[in-house]
């Protein structure tokens, strides 16, 4: 979703480079731009910026994309600084490149709507984003000179889900799309919420700018709010209940209030899934996302996976690098302190993107050795491809999770609770206790690890103390939060053998609670050796960070526990009852090389990356200060409540 | 305690060092004579003493003398030390430096005892440090020409302690006594323990090369007990387990005779005791200037309590105390104007050499120049400069309670309520970090420390102002007050005191490490307690489970203004691993103690109206 800024920061902040200068003077030497109101089939008009190749030795494609954070700078005169950017290539190769203001947002006229709706069977005048596209299509192979009638469409971010929605548009002209880290489901997967849990970090520092009113159309927004305190876990903890946050940014930010008013996954927001429109999806598709995207990971997974399963025929491909939010248009050699031992961006872009487009827009290259997912599998650092994804040959293992921090793949013999918590003292355990008893008389042969979540200490979602969200953190060293008491961790011996991920990775918890709603963050981990050293030949950070027994977040996710059995409906927790809560991480493309071990950590806060659970079975957005309260939270592991992930392992 | 460690890992303090050690080393050889000898103790053991004689004989010179654990080497005639001295300016004002070997270390005979406990009746054969210190000073003044007849001593950490035990029972020629760091008392405030909980990190380490037995006399001590490779010390002492596996195959294995008597001796008992300096401390009549580091994770107390204790058993003897920014040692090193977040403004190691060390000794020992220090030259973290007092602590300090209260509030109002407390839930499974981040060894900067890496705990409470209105000045020492109840027998107590900088950064704050200061919690001073010596250190008591007891200790002096507009916080925490060893919560020896005595504790702290938990804070009067 912020994608827009890392683009700003980039052009902003690199200059100065010779090469670069005779790259710009090359762009505004041999490109013409145009800039055009294209007018809608309900005569709303969408501001256009379009780069023309000079050269008029052949026809050229068209390749767009549509935005909603403004196709800057404006002004015929003023040129895009594509050159800094590896898609300069396509200006190379002569493509008339095009960006397009979204309804509603910046020169556009019309009014912006979230992302919009798909409508399955438009009539007349109605319109949506694929409708929209459809005609910024039409008007530009029938206007624009020496086009050669194909058409692409790309966009990360925000952008991919438009690129999403404009593969539905049907327009034939329109040949290949690549959907890159496509927003697609804001309420199970995608920045706003994860499985319910409310993601008021990110939405916070986005909307109070991005959700500002668009009464006409402007180059500029003005500035958004800024909060003083340069510490986000200590703003977010200050500020308390989300609904203190929607006090702080009054009530012209339409979207937020809205947001608000859809706690549970109704038809609102099921609205907007963009998953409703993939069928008979007709262009060539290139699904991109990041294994490390902290916000749309999950939309690149499963929109590919959606496309798959509705529109079979469709000519659909996925690549995942080990990437942050956009990270495939840099090096793209290390993120944090992980680092890749490659510039997986530069071979994505040079090996895949390009000739991508080029294939199918230009007839150019040779796309045979495309396979349908090429992805990249982080631990072992090396691109794998496959016919299908998730891949054929994998064995579904169970992965249980054991007393005494233990976790096995293989079932062990269950060990009977011999040391009951009686010497906790702690009026919560006693009360959990207590209505354990009621509910499960049989309580010696229980077996569980416990800990007391308590949403005044939430555990930070990254050791150090940050202004804005990092995009760091999924791939941050978990030591500290091993060493608290509210995160409880289970983890193998050494591995004998390299173990391989690769799909999504399925949590399957037996927990109690002594109150009436929990989250449970579950994160699979790599640990490395103790002695643990990248080779002297990889790219990192270079903070010298102490590698030996790295804790490597190689998934987490969130599960809002009233969501466990439905989005729709949500259910209290029975204090003290055991109740399954299983649900799906984003899946995972990791090899946890021999030597290391497999670490699973579980927590029941991750702040202030997602809002606080109050504990107490309500709609959270209306919750008050008063309402938030500790709990006790056991894992269960023991014969008949056996808590496990359930792990794709590559044979 | 540790100083030599300190240098050799500290390669910023080295690269200042070597710069000027580049200039001195040949300085030395230009103008000293290199002299190895071993004089002889009245028991008969031969001490090594290596002596560098001023080649320039037209005027006699005073002797400047370091006695060492850490080796008076390099040793031979022809091989010349780095550096010599205190410090590079007192070299070039020529002296007759004399390194010399205790008893029982490196190339000196005889057995070396931990903290070498003073004999205040010596009798026929008995030997001590004053007396070895006594004998050499005897034999230098008799056997090396050119002197003037006087002798002055210095040291920092072990050899700090050494510099004080020349004090009892003198020799009359000594004229300047420098105690820096002083190692004092190892189980109340220094090295081993701290109110009696035992600083498992740091002498795990030391231990390893410093308390190998070794039969001497050698020249090097060779390779430590045992070998380890882990990187973080938290994993590694958590998974290493109770205190005695310390002593399996792997590790000591009962070979260290210092680690062996550290674990024998876990109450402040006989063998403490006669480990105590301070108490010897009596009719001293020889200038003395004790220098410390308010952060110095080693020997704060030592510092501190031995200009103490001479000031009180000692009155009229001229005794002066400086106090620094510093980490342990480092007023030795070249430069010194910024640690961590804090930035002096100044050189306060160049201050302290130039305008203190180097005249003390002109002074006392040569009659040159004027040595006009204050009692007291301490510096004022804050707001960074230095202050000048006619005592230690100033006498216009008003004893100020700040009452612990509901609502994580720090406030000069007591409570009202009948009932208010707040509980955590103290697990030594996963004890409170005391230092943010994965490390080997102790890092350095952990007093300093943002300590919010802390307070997001559970385990951690915490209590807190208002903005303050007006600058607030700490000058003195520091009483945490707590009533606290456990349900086990025993716990640790950590008091940490921490400077809240504003949440709202102002367009000049500095941003020392880059980083916003917004919010920042900069530790200032804290202190544990090992709570079964909350009435006694000789003899523990454990705690009735969930009743209310006092918990009353002090933390050491800090000397520190809270500026306008930040905040006093103060947190308590029942452990600071590896820091400090854990408690297994359960009234046992913990030496003795095994895995399954380690046991969760509720731990409460309370501030009703009846047991109102409070630090008492010396506020310095404007």
């Amino acid at each position: 979703m912020r994608y827009l800024l890392t683009i700003i920061l980039f052009i902003t902040c690199v200059n100065n480079l010779q090469a670069q200068n005779t790259d710009s003077a090359w762009f505004v030497n041999n490109y013409t731009k145009m800039e055009k109101l294209i007018p809608m089939r309900d005569g709303v008009k969408l501001f256009t910026a379009i780069y023309i190749p000079k050269d008029v030795s052949e026809k050229h494609p068209i390749l767009m994309t549509r935005t909603p954070y403004s196709c800057a700078p404006y002004g015929a005169n003023n040129f895009l600084q594509i050159w800094k950017s590896y898609a300069f290539a396509y200006a190379k190769e002569n493509y008339i490149l095009v960006e397009q203001d979204v309804r509603g947002r910046y020169m556009s006229e019309g009014e912006f709507v979230d992302v919009r709706p798909f409508i399955k069977n438009k009539t007349g005048k109605q319109f949506d984003e694929a409708s929209d596209t459809y005609d910024a299509i039409d008007w530009l192979v029938k206007n624009i000179a020496a086009n050669n009638n194909k058409v692409g469409v790309f966009g990360i971010s925000y952008p991919g889900f438009y690129s999403t929605e404009a593969a539905l548009s049907g327009h034939p002209s329109l040949k290949a799309v690549s959907p890159q880290a496509p927003v697609t489901n804001w309420f199970i997967g995608d920045d706003f919420h994860h499985k319910g849990a409310f993601f008021a970090m990110d939405g916070f520092s986005f909307y109070p700018t991005f959700g500002k009113p668009h009464p006409k159309p402007t180059m500029d927004y003005g500035k958004g709010f800024t909060t003083p305190v340069k510490d986000n876990y200590k703003f977010y903890l200050q500020a308390g209940a989300v609904k203190n946050l929607a006090r702080l940014i009054g009530d012209s930010i339409k979207f937020w209030h809205e947001l608000y008013q859809h706690p549970n996954y109704d038809e609102w927001w099921k609205a907007r899934d963009a998953r409703v429109g993939l069928y008979n999806v007709k262009p060539a598709m290139l699904w991109v996302g990041g294994l490390f995207d902290a916000e749309d990971c999950w939309g690149a997974w499963n929109a590919y996976k959606a496309c798959e399963t509705q529109s079979p025929a469709t000519n659909s491909k996925i690549v995942m690098g080990p990437w942050y939010h956009g990270q495939w248009t840099k090096e793209g050699e290390y993120l944090g302190n992980a680092s890749f031992g490659s510039k997986t961006g530069e071979w994505y872009q040079q090996n895949i993107e390009v000739p991508f487009f080029n294939y199918h827009l230009k007839a150019k290259g040779d796309l045979s050795k495309l396979q349908e997912a090429t992805i990249f599998f982080s631990g072992k650092n090396e691109w794998k491809t496959f016919g299908t994804w998730p891949p054929k040959d994998i064995e579904t293992k169970d992965f249980y999770l054991s007393s005494g921090g233990r976790a096995v793949f293989k079932l062990l013999t269950p060990i009977a609770m011999t040391d009951t918590p009686k010497t906790l003292g702690d009026k919560i355990n006693t009360i959990a206790d207590k209505i354990s008893t009621v509910f499960n008389p049989d309580k010696t042969s229980f077996n569980y690890t416990e800990y007391i979540s308590d949403p005044a200490h939430p555990v930070p979602y990254t050791e150090d103390v940050h202004e804005q969200r990092t995009r760091e953190y999924m791939t941050d060293d978990q030591r500290f939060a091993e060493r608290r008491t509210d995160v409880i961790t289970f983890k193998t011996d050494l591995l004998n053998e390299d173990v391989t991920l690769a799909g999504p990775v399925i949590a399957d918890l037996k927990a109690s609670i002594s109150s009436t709603d929990a989250d449970f963050v579950v994160k699979l981990i790599d640990v490395f050796p103790a002695d643990f050293k990248y080779d002297s030949t990889y790219k990192t950070n270079g903070l010298n960070y102490p590698m030996g027994g790295y804790e490597m977040l190689v998934r987490g996710e969130i599960l809002r526990g009233k969501f466990r059995n439905s989005f729709e409906v949500p259910e209290p927790f029975t204090p003290g009852k055991i109740s399954a809560v299983k649900f799906e991480l984003p899946d995972v493309a990791h090899t946890f090389k021999k030597g290391h071990a497999i670490m699973v950590q579980i927590q029941s806060s991750w702040f202030p990356l997602a809002d606080r659970n109050p504990q107490k079975f309500i709609d959270i957005y209306k919750a008050d200060d008063k309402d938030f309260q500790k709990a006790n939270i056991r894992i269960y592991h023991d014969a008949v409540n056996q808590s496990k992930l359930i792990m794709p392992v590559l044979k | 305690m540790h100083f030599r460690l300190l240098l050799m890992s500290c390669s910023f303090i080295l690269s200042a060092h070597s710069q000027q050690n580049g200039a001195m080393t040949g300085y030395i050889k230009g103008n000293y004579t290199k002299l190895d000898t071993a004089i002889t103790m009245h028991d008969g053991v031969k001490l090594y003493t290596v002596i560098y004689i001023p080649k320039d004989n037209n005027q006699k010179y005073p002797f400047l003398i370091e006695r060492t654990p850490y080796s008076a080497g390099p040793y031979g005639k022809a091989n010349y030390a780095a550096s010599i001295g205190p410090n590079f300016q007192l070299v070039k004002e020529k002296y007759i430096f004399v390194i010399q070997d205790v008893r029982g270390r490196f190339m000196s005979e005889g057995r070396n005892l931990e903290v070498t406990p003073y004999i205040p009746n010596k009798g026929e054969k008995g030997a001590d440090e004053s007396s070895d210190t006594y004998e050499t000073i005897d034999w230098l003044i008799k056997n090396i020409a050119n002197n003037n007849g006087r002798a002055g001593i210095y040291g920092i950490s072990y050899p700090g302690f050494y510099a004080t035990a020349a004090l009892p029972g003198a020799h009359p020629a000594l004229k300047a006594v420098s105690p820096q760091a002083p190692v004092t008392d190892e189980f109340i405030g220094d090295d081993a323990n701290h109110n009696g909980a035992f600083f498992l990190l740091d002498n795990f380490s030391f231990m390893n090369y410093f308390g190998k037995p070794v039969i001497g006399p050698v020249e090097d001590y060779g390779s430590e007990v045992f070998t380890t490779t882990y990187k973080d010390a938290y994993k590694f002492f958590l998974e290493l387990g109770p205190l005695k596996n310390t002593q399996s195959s792997q590790y000591f294995n009962n070979k260290s005779y210092i680690w062996n008597e550290y674990l024998e001796h876990d109450t402040y008992d006989a063998y403490w005791k006669a480990r105590n300096i301070r108490q010897h401390l009596k009719n001293i009549n020889i200038p003395v200037m004790v220098v410390g580091g308010w952060f110095d994770a080693e020997d704060l107390f030592g510092a501190l309590n031995t200009y103490k204790a001479i000031e009180k058993q000692s009155p009229k003897n001229n005794n002066k105390l400086v106090m620094g920014p510093w980490t342990h040692g480092a007023w030795a090193s070249g430069n010194w104007s910024k640690f961590g977040s804090y930035d002096f403004g100044s050189n306060t190691s160049a201050y302290f050499q130039d305008s203190l060390q180097t005249n003390f000794f002109n002074y006392y020992l040569k009659d040159k120049g004027d040595f006009d220090a204050a009692e007291a030259t301490v510096f004022e973290t804050g707001t960074n400069q230095w202050k000048k007092y006619n005592t230690w602590p100033p006498v216009n300090v008003t004893m100020t309670d700040y009452f612990l209260n509901a609502d994580n509030r720090l406030s000069l109002k007591k409570n009202t309520n009948g009932k208010s407390f707040d509980e955590y839930i103290s697990d030594p499974q996963n004890p409170v970090p005391y230092t943010k981040g994965v490390y080997r060894n102790r890092n350095n900067e952990y007093m300093i420390e943002d300590q919010r890496f802390a307070v997001s705990r559970p385990d951690v409470v915490m209590y807190e102002t208002d903005s303050l209105t007006n600058d607030l000045t700490l000058t003195g020492q520091i009483t945490a007050d707590l009533f606290v109840s456990t349900s086990g027998t025993d716990a640790d107590f950590i008091v940490k005191l921490i400077d809240v900088l504003p949440s709202i950064e102002t367009p000049n704050t500095k941003r020392p490490e880059g980083k916003s200061m917004g919010g920042f919690q900069r530790l200032v001073r804290a202190e544990v307690m090992r709570g079964k010596f909350r009435n006694s250190f000789e003899e523990p008591q454990a705690f009735k489970p969930n009743e209310i007891s006092e918990v009353k200790f002090f933390l050491n002096d800090v000397s520190h203004t809270f500026k306008k507009g930040h905040r006093l916080m103060v947190q308590v925490q029942s452990s600071w691993f590896p820091l400090v060893d854990r408690n297994p919560q359960k009234f046992i020896r913990i030496p003795d103690a095994e895995e399954k005595d380690f046991k969760k504790a509720n731990i409460n702290i309370y501030h009703d109206t009846a047991h109102q938990s409070k630090l008492i804070l010396p506020v310095l009067k404007k």
